[in-house]
């Protein structure tokens, strides 16, 4: 049965969107999986360098806020692995955005011959992030180890942050993509605005000993801030508070959706110069 | 209307194409080009001006007309990658675009480049992992297609580009200059891949300003001339009408 004559700017309907991504779920794992293997080739370190950069970075903070500054430290019992899970969880953050903001100018070859759903660039630089990522969790509970943390069974779920974070990931990589097609400049941006996130996401410091109760509010509207949280507490044990699983959990709920609407709406906009 | 001709693969229905560019001012003209700062303009470039056009099922056509006037704005449209100011363009399935400039990932192998293109096309690994050889040995480029892209002659690149854009071969076919850096051998076994196509009911649209390409491949041909529809007719006449012009 021949298909029927269809407009051919359509933007295409959200079922059909979806289908189509879904059946390219082969090239966006084909995809993740070759580029890893490239940067293998292509560095003498690889893929070690994705884990080596965040170690440097926790050994660089512990150094200055650990040792050298007084006060940052403050409240909190064991700082380096306190550190490592802060900066392991935020890099994730920052690195699919990075790579979502990235991927439609580095794909421009394939999109502007092929036609297909292009929200896929995007979403395999994600996969590709986040495959580059599952060794952090190793590094954390080794450091979690190393530093004499007690084991605890809630150490289990901490993988299972990742896999959550994967989704809010997609739907930053998709809003950062169509910004960076409409202001090129972004991705000079974007750094600078992680470098400024840092500071109230709580990855150096435990917010709760410097922020008052109604700052603290604020704090918990961060999606950031609230998966770090969760994810020391799996490690390092204390409260978990229903605030962070609430604010997650709409987060999850809207961010990755609306960011595909969003991205969609711009499907013509893409490979263009 | 239209949609309703069980024919018709493609309709182009007042078709108007208006874009911006952003183009560098006049530097002798502007005020400010003393002090070392650059106006910038935006530049409206009126593409094309009413189309309407209808290419049916089985149908090879050739476009021809001078560089700027339009052609590729067309197939682009065609292919849904350009925003229209105006008017409807309808397509039966899916219409894909083959420019010249096309490899997938530089950097990659040309293999790589032929499993990625297909994957993204939305074939399954098995799919592609079946169609393979039969593309590599297609594409003629021997035990290049080992070789990064990158490091491709243009008519080694436009080999492998053809070979996966045909190796699901889509309801309507856009060529955009895509044989011309090819050599004599791959160019009569593209046009050779191009009538079975045309068999199969699929339809073929291809740019060239090689006449003699669209001659032996096509049946029609439309002569596009500053956005406009100058000539639409059988090949021989268009052609003709077309060379008289412009030899004289």
């Amino acid at each position: 049965m021949p298909p029927v004559l269809r407009d051919a700017h359509d933007t295409q309907q959200l079922g059909r969107y979806f289908a189509g991504l879904w059946g390219r779920r082969s090239y966006a794992w084909y995809v993740a999986v070759s580029e890893l293997r490239s940067r293998q080739i292509t560095s003498r370190l690889g893929n070690v360098w994705h884990l080596l950069n965040p170690i440097l970075q926790v050994l660089v903070y512990w150094v200055i806020f650990g040792l050298l500054v007084d006060g940052v430290a403050r409240g909190v019992e064991n700082y380096v692995l306190f550190l490592a899970i802060g900066v392991f969880v935020y890099l994730d953050f920052q690195r699919a955005a990075i790579a979502g903001a990235n991927s439609i100018q580095n794909n421009k070859g394939l999109i502007r011959s092929l036609h297909f759903p292009r929200a896929i660039v995007p979403i395999t630089a994600v996969i590709t992030e986040s495959l580059a990522t599952v060794p952090s969790v190793l590094v954390v509970y080794a450091t979690a180890v190393l530093t004499g943390a007690p084991l605890r069974w809630t150490w289990l779920l901490l993988p299972l942050v990742f896999v959550f974070q994967f989704f809010l990931n997609v739907g930053s990589a998709l809003i950062a993509a169509r910004t960076s097609t409409h202001f090129s400049d972004f991705n000079q941006i974007l750094p600078f605005i992680f470098r400024l996130g840092l500071y109230v996401s709580g990855v150096l410091f435990a917010v709760e000993s410097f922020a008052s109760e109604s700052q603290l509010r604020l704090f918990e509207i961060n999606p950031a801030y609230c998966f770090i949280e969760i994810a020391r507490w799996s490690i390092m044990g204390g409260e978990l508070k229903a605030a962070w699983l609430v604010s997650v959990t709409l987060w999850l709920g809207a961010l990755p959706l609306v960011a595909l609407l969003w991205f969609r709406k711009g499907e013509e906009l893409y490979g263009r110069d | 209307m239209a949609e309703t001709e069980t024919d018709a693969s493609v309709v182009v229905d007042g078709l108007h194409v208006k874009y911006h560019v952003r183009a560098e001012g006049n530097h002798l003209a502007s005020p400010l080009a003393g002090r070392g700062l650059r106006r910038r303009h935006l530049l409206e470039v009126h593409a094309l001006r009413d189309i309407n056009l209808r290419f049916d099922t089985g149908e090879v056509v050739g476009v021809v007309g001078a560089n700027g006037s339009g052609k590729s704005s067309l197939l682009r449209c065609i292919a849904g990658l350009q925003a229209r100011t105006a008017g409807r363009v309808l397509v039966r399935g899916e219409a894909r675009l083959l420019g010249v400039q096309a490899a997938l990932k530089p950097r990659l192998s040309g293999y790589h480049n032929v499993i990625l293109g297909g994957l993204a096309m939305g074939l399954s690994r098995t799919e592609v992992d079946e169609r393979l050889p039969e593309v590599v040995s297609f594409s003629g480029v021997g035990d290049a297609i080992w070789r990064p892209m990158e490091t491709y002659s243009s008519g080694m690149r436009a080999r492998v580009a053809f070979s996966i854009a045909t190796m699901r071969s889509p309801e309507v076919l856009l060529l955009d200059e895509a044989l011309a850096v090819g050599d004599r051998a791959f160019r009569d076994r593209s046009i050779g891949r191009i009538a079975s196509m045309q068999d199969q009911a699929r339809t073929v649209v291809m740019v060239s300003h090689n006449l003699d390409e669209i001659r032996r491949a096509c049946s029609r041909a439309v002569w596009i001339d500053e956005g406009c529809v100058r000539l639409d007719g059988p090949a021989s006449e268009v052609l003709d009408a077309y060379t008289s012009l412009s030899a004289g």
